[in-house]
C-alpha cells in the first residue's frame, strides 16, 4: 500500500472500511476538543461521511449577540455628545474611561458566549473552525477596542466560513474591525497604508516569498478609501484611487475585489490555506510544499470551497496517518474546552476561574499576541504554563467553595443556573457515581476515554492498583486523585 | 555529587526510565537537587532578600481595620459598625487598631510592623477581579498589561540565570497570582492551600509520567517525550519541597487556621534555603457585603496571629533580617455601612508591611472622612509607591523600569 503521506494518496478519501472507533476519537479531538464515548459510537455508526457533514453543517448554528453588547453600545452613543460636550480634559476622560470598561465587560460577555457555544459538543467543530479562521484573519480587541465591531468580525466568518474563500477574504476587507485593526481607516488615495495589503498577502492568503514589495505598495493604492460608519462599509469616492495598478505583474485600474481575484489566481493560493490548516490541526511541523499540491489543485478547482475544503481535509487518508496521531500539543482553550467536554461541566461564568486560567495557560482569547495570531505548539508548555494546566484540571475536579465566592461571582452563578448551566466542577455526588465503577471500570475510563493512546498494561495496572481502597471514603478520594492525575498527565495534553 | 546515571539529554533519560531508573534520574534539575536535599538544610543565603505577599481576597474593610475612633464623621457613616475608643487598640490620639489585631498592634510596638494608610489609585474600580488585576499588574486603571509586576520584577533579576532547581516564585493559592506572570516564563510553583498539602497529590502523576503511558511513535524528541521533561522538571521542585515542608521544625507555634499553616509553609521553605525570591499567601473573604462584625473580627485575627507567628518564626531562626511581609487588598470599603450591616465595595485602604527592618510605624496620611453618602475615599498614597519602594530599597532592583513610570518613595524602609 503506498504510504499516506505520498502527497497523491494523502488526500484521497480514507476508506470506509478503515473507519473505526480510534479514527473517531482522533476526528473528535482535533476537529472539536474531545472525544465524549457517545460521540464517539455515534461517528462510528454513521460513518465518517455523514459525520463531517454534520460536523460542519452547511449552514452553521448562530451565535447570539451578547444581551450586554448593545446595552453598552447604547450607553457609549450616550456618552458621545457628553464626551463632545466636556468642558476640559479632566471631565472628557471621565467619559473615555467608562466607555472602555463597558467594553471590556462588553468583551469579556462576547469571550463567554462563544466558550459556552464552543463546548456544546454539536457545535465544537464548527466553533473550533471559526476559531481557526480568527486565527488567520486576525483582530485585536486590545487595538480594534468594540466588543461590538469584534462580535461583527466572529459573526462574519462563521457565516462565510462555508462559503468561497475570494468571498470571506473580500467580506473581511469590509469588516469594521479589520479596518481598523489594520488601519484601514486611515489609508487614503495620497497616503495609502500599506498594513492591510501586506498581512492580505503575508498572513491571509498566500505566505511570504509569494509576493514583492511593489506588489504590496501597489494593493495599498487599491484599498484606499475603505471606511466603516454607523451604517457599516462604505467607500469614500474621494479617496479611492482608481487609476492603474501593477500587481503580480497585470496592470490594471484594480480596485480592492479586484486585487483579492487577482491573489486567488496566485499558484500559492491553493496551497496556503491548507497548509495553516495542517499547522493548526495536523502538526506543528512544516511539511513540504508538494505535500499540498494535490489538494489545493483541487480546493481551487471547487472554487476555493470552504466547506468542501474541510470535507476533504477530515477525511482524507492523510488527517488519520499514524504519525499525525497523539503527537498535537493542545492549545489552552482546546485544554479547558476538552476539559469541560470530557468532565461534562459547563462554562463556569467567573472571570477569575475562567478567563485568568486561559491567560494563565498563555492564551486570552480575542487577544492574540499580534497580527499572526498564536505560534503554539512548545511554546504551549513551560514550567508556568503547566503549572496553570495542573492547577485547572485541580480545580474543575475539586467542590466549588460558594462560600469563598465574592458577592459578584455568586450573582454570575446565580445567572448561569437560571439559564440552565450548573454542572461547573465536579462535585462529590458525582465522585461518588463515579468511585461506585470500581478500580478496574474507573481505569478503564480514565485511560480508554481521556487519553489519546492505546496505553500499556503496566500503565493501566498502576493506575488500577492505586485505585484499589478499602473503605468508600478512600475509594472516592482516590477516584477523584486519579482523576486530576490523568487530566494532568502529558498524555491529556496531547491529542 | 552528581551521579553517573544522570542521563545528558532528554532522550536518554527516557532509555534510563524504561529501565526503571527513577524520576530523580532525568530531570535536568537533578544533579542539584540530589545535592541540596541531605538531611541537614543549608544554610540559607545570608544576603538574599525575600518578599512574601499577603493578599486579603475580597476587599479589607480598612476603616474597620485602622479605626479612626475619635473622628465624629467616621460614628456618623457607620451608627452600627463604628467602633469606639475603647473597643480599639490605640496607634495614636485619633487611631487604633481593630482589638482582634492584637498581636499587630504587639509587633507594632515592638518597631516590626509598619502601617501605610489609605492606599490606592486614581479612578478606582470597583470590580474585584478588575481592581485585583490592577494591583497585580501595578498598571493605571484605564490600562491592561500582560504582565505581572512580580513577573517583571523576575524578567529583571533573574534574566540570564541557569534554570535553577528551585522555583524563582510560590503561591499558595487556588489560582496563580496574576502578578507572577512575566513577559519571560519563570519557574514558579504553586502549593496546596492550608496544612493538608496533601503529600500524596502528586505521587500518582509522578509514577503515571515516569513510566509513560505508552513507548512512542518510535521516532526521537516527540512532543510526548517533551511534555514528560517538563512536567518532571516541575515534580523535581515539588519533591524537594514536599521534604522540606516535612522537616520544617517551626520555632513559633501556629495556630490552626489554613493561613496560618500557609505561612507555615512559607518559614520552612525560607528556612531550606531555596533560592526563592518572592511567596504569595492569599486569605479570603474579606467581601463582607452583610452583618460584618463577627466575620471581620475572625478575619484581622486569623490575619494578625498568622502573620505574628510567622515572624515570631523568622525571627527565632535568624532570617527575620531577609523577610519583607506586605499585606494587599483589591479595594477598601464604603465608607458608610449599607442596609445589611455590613460595607460595599470602596476605594482606598490601608495596607502593612512587616519585618526586622522597618522604619517607623505609619507612613502616608489618614483618609479624609468628610465625604458624602455613599462616596468613597479619595486615596493618599499610590499602590504603585508603595511597591517602587519595595523593589527598589528591598528587592535592590531598577523600580523605575519594572513599573514604566516614576513613583515616590516611601519610608517605611528607612
Amino acid at each position: 500500500m503506498t504510504s499516506p503521506l505520498d502527497p497523491r494518496e494523502a488526500w484521497q478519501p480514507l476508506p470506509a472500511s478503515e473507519w473505526n472507533a480510534d479514527l473517531a476519537r482522533h476526528l473528535l479531538r482535533r476537529a472539536g476538543w474531545a472525544a465524549r464515548p457517545d460521540e464517539v459510537a455515534r461517528a462510528v455508526q454513521q460513518g465518517l461521511a455523514a459525520t463531517l457533514n454534520r460536523l460542519f453543517p452547511a449552514t452553521p448554528p448562530p451565535l447570539a449577540r451578547p444581551a450586554f453588547i448593545p446595552l453598552a453600545q447604547d450607553r457609549i452613543n450616550a456618552l458621545r455628545p457628553l464626551k463632545r460636550g466636556a468642558l476640559d480634559q479632566e471631565e472628557r476622560r471621565i467619559y473615555e474611561r467608562e466607555e472602555r470598561e463597558l467594553e471590556r465587560t462588553a468583551g469579556v460577555e462576547l469571550t463567554f458566549k462563544w466558550l459556552q457555544a464552543a463546548a456544546d459538543p454539536s457545535r465544537s467543530a464548527y466553533e473550533k473552525w471559526v476559531h481557526f479562521l480568527t486565527d488567520v484573519y486576525v483582530i485585536s480587541m486590545e487595538k480594534v477596542r468594540s466588543a461590538e465591531l469584534v462580535y461583527q468580525h466572529y459573526d462574519l466568518l462563521r457565516t462565510k466560513g462555508t462559503g468561497t474563500a475570494p468571498a470571506l477574504t473580500k467580506a473581511v476587507s469590509r469588516s469594521a474591525a479589520m479596518i481598523r485593526y489594520l488601519d484601514l481607516d486611515l489609508s487614503s488615495k495620497k497616503a495609502p497604508n500599506e498594513n492591510f495589503a501586506r498581512e492580505l498577502f503575508e498572513l491571509f492568503t498566500l505566505g511570504e516569498g509569494n509576493y514583492t514589495e511593489d506588489d504590496i505598495k501597489q494593493a495599498a493604492r487599491a484599498f484606499t478609501g475603505y471606511r466603516h460608519g454607523k451604517d457599516g462599509f462604505r467607500q469614500n469616492e474621494r479617496e479611492r484611487d482608481t487609476t492603474p495598478k501593477t500587481i503580480f505583474g497585470q496592470t490594471g485600474p484594480y480596485l480592492g475585489d479586484d486585487v483579492i481575484d487577482l491573489v486567488y489566481r496566485q499558484p500559492a493560493a491553493a496551497t496556503f490555506l491548507p497548509r495553516e490548516m495542517a499547522r493548526f490541526y495536523l502538526t506543528e511541523r512544516t511539511l513540504p510544499h508538494e505535500f499540498f499540491v494535490p489538494l489545493g489543485q483541487d480546493w481551487r478547482a471547487s472554487g476555493f470551497n470552504l466547506r468542501e475544503l474541510c470535507l476533504r481535509f477530515f477525511g482524507s487518508r492523510a488527517f488519520y496517518a499514524p504519525t499525525f496521531r497523539a503527537n498535537y500539543i493542545k492549545s489552552p482553550i482546546h485544554f479547558y474546552l476538552g476539559l469541560l467536554q470530557d468532565l461534562g461541566l459547563d462554562v463556569l461564568p467567573l472571570q477569575r476561574t475562567t478567563l485568568q486560567p486561559l491567560r494563565q495557560m498563555g492564551q486570552t482569547f480575542l487577544l492574540p499576541p499580534n497580527v499572526r495570531g498564536w505560534v503554539g505548539g512548545r511554546l504551549w508548555i513551560n514550567s508556568s504554563t503547566l503549572a496553570a494546566r495542573r492547577q485547572l484540571a485541580e480545580t474543575l475536579c475539586s467542590p466549588l467553595d460558594e462560600d469563598r465566592l465574592n458577592a459578584d461571582d455568586r450573582l454570575e452563578l446565580e445567572g448561569a443556573r437560571d439559564a440552565g448551566h450548573s454542572r461547573f466542577t465536579v462535585d462529590d455526588e458525582r465522585i461518588r457515581t463515579f468511585a461506585s465503577l470500581g478500580a478496574p471500570g474507573i481505569a478503564e475510563r480514565l485511560c480508554d476515554f481521556f487519553l489519546p493512546v492505546r496505553v500499556t498494561p503496566e500503565y493501566r495496572a498502576t493506575l488500577t492498583q492505586f485505585l484499589t481502597a478499602s473503605s468508600p471514603a478512600e475509594a472516592e478520594a482516590k477516584a477523584r486523585r486519579a482523576t486530576i492525575a490523568i487530566l494532568q498527565s502529558p498524555e491529556y495534553q496531547l491529542c | 555529587m552528581p551521579s553517573l546515571l544522570l542521563p545528558s539529554t532528554r532522550r536518554e533519560f527516557l532509555h534510563l526510565s524504561s529501565k526503571g531508573v527513577g524520576l530523580l534520574a532525568f530531570s535536568r534539575f537533578a544533579p542539584q537537587f540530589l545535592v541540596q536535599t541531605s538531611l541537614t538544610a543549608p544554610k540559607p543565603e545570608k544576603d538574599r532578600k525575600i518578599l512574601v505577599l499577603v493578599q486579603l481576597a475580597g476587599g479589607n474593610d480598612g476603616l474597620n481595620t485602622v479605626v479612626p475612633f475619635s473622628d465624629p464623621a467616621y460614628h456618623s457613616l457607620r451608627p452600627t459598625l463604628a467602633l469606639d475608643q475603647k473597643d480599639v487598640l490605640p496607634l495614636n490620639d485619633s487611631l487604633g487598631f481593630h482589638s482582634a489585631c492584637a498581636p499587630l498592634h504587639a509587633l507594632l510596638n515592638e518597631g516590626r510592623l509598619g502601617i501605610v494608610q489609605n492606599v490606592g489609585y486614581p479612578n478606582p474600580n470597583r470590580s474585584h477581579f478588575r481592581s485585583t488585576e490592577i494591583w497585580e499588574t501595578a498598571t493605571a486603571s484605564d490600562e491592561t498589561a500582560a504582565s505581572g509586576w512580580i513577573g517583571r520584577y523576575l524578567d529583571n533579576a533573574c534574566a540570564g540565570a541557569p534554570a535553577a532547581a528551585d522555583p524563582d516564585a510560590v503561591h499558595i493559592s487556588a489560582e496563580v497570582p496574576q502578578s507572577f506572570g512575566g513577559v519571560h516564563p519563570h519557574n514558579t510553583y504553586g502549593l496546596a492551600l492550608g496544612a493538608r498539602a496533601g503529600k500524596n497529590d502528586s505521587a500518582l502523576l509522578e509514577r503515571l509520567a515516569t513510566q509513560g503511558a505508552y513507548t512512542g511513535h518510535g521516532q526521537p524528541d516527540t512532543n510526548h517525550d517533551f511534555l514528560r521533561a517538563t512536567l518532571m522538571d516541575s515534580l523535581v521542585s515539588e519533591k524537594k519541597i514536599q521534604r522540606i515542608l516535612d522537616a520544617n521544625k517551626p520555632e513559633a507555634t501556629y495556630p490552626a487556621s489554613p493561613f496560618a499553616q500557609a505561612l507555615r509553609n512559607v518559614g520552612g521553605l525560607i528556612a531550606a534555603g531555596l533560592s526563592t525570591r518572592v511567596y504569595f499567601v492569599s486569605l479570603g473573604g474579606f467581601d463582607t457585603h452583610a452583618n460584618q462584625s463577627n466575620p471581620h473580627a475572625n478575619l484581622l485575627r486569623q490575619l494578625s496571629e498568622g502573620l505574628a507567628a510567622f515572624q515570631k518564626d523568622l525571627t527565632a531562626r535568624g532570617l527575620d533580617g531577609q523577610v519583607l511581609t506586605m499585606t494587599f487588598s483589591e479595594f477598601g470599603r464604603r465608607p458608610n455601612e449599607n442596609q445589611s450591616g455590613g460595607t460595599d465595595h470602596g476605594t482606598a485602604a490601608p495596607l502593612f508591611v512587616m519585618g526586622k527592618q522597618i522604619h517607623g510605624p505609619m507612613h502616608g496620611t489618614a483618609p479624609n472622612l468628610a465625604v458624602e453618602k455613599n462616596a468613597d475615599l479619595t486615596y493618599s498614597t499610590d499602590f504603585r509607591s508603595v511597591y517602587a519602594t519595595v523593589l527598589d530599597r528591598w528587592l535592590d532592583c531598577p523600580a523605575d523600569t519594572i513599573l514604566g513610570a516614576r513613583h515616590e518613595r516611601l519610608g517605611f524602609l528607612g
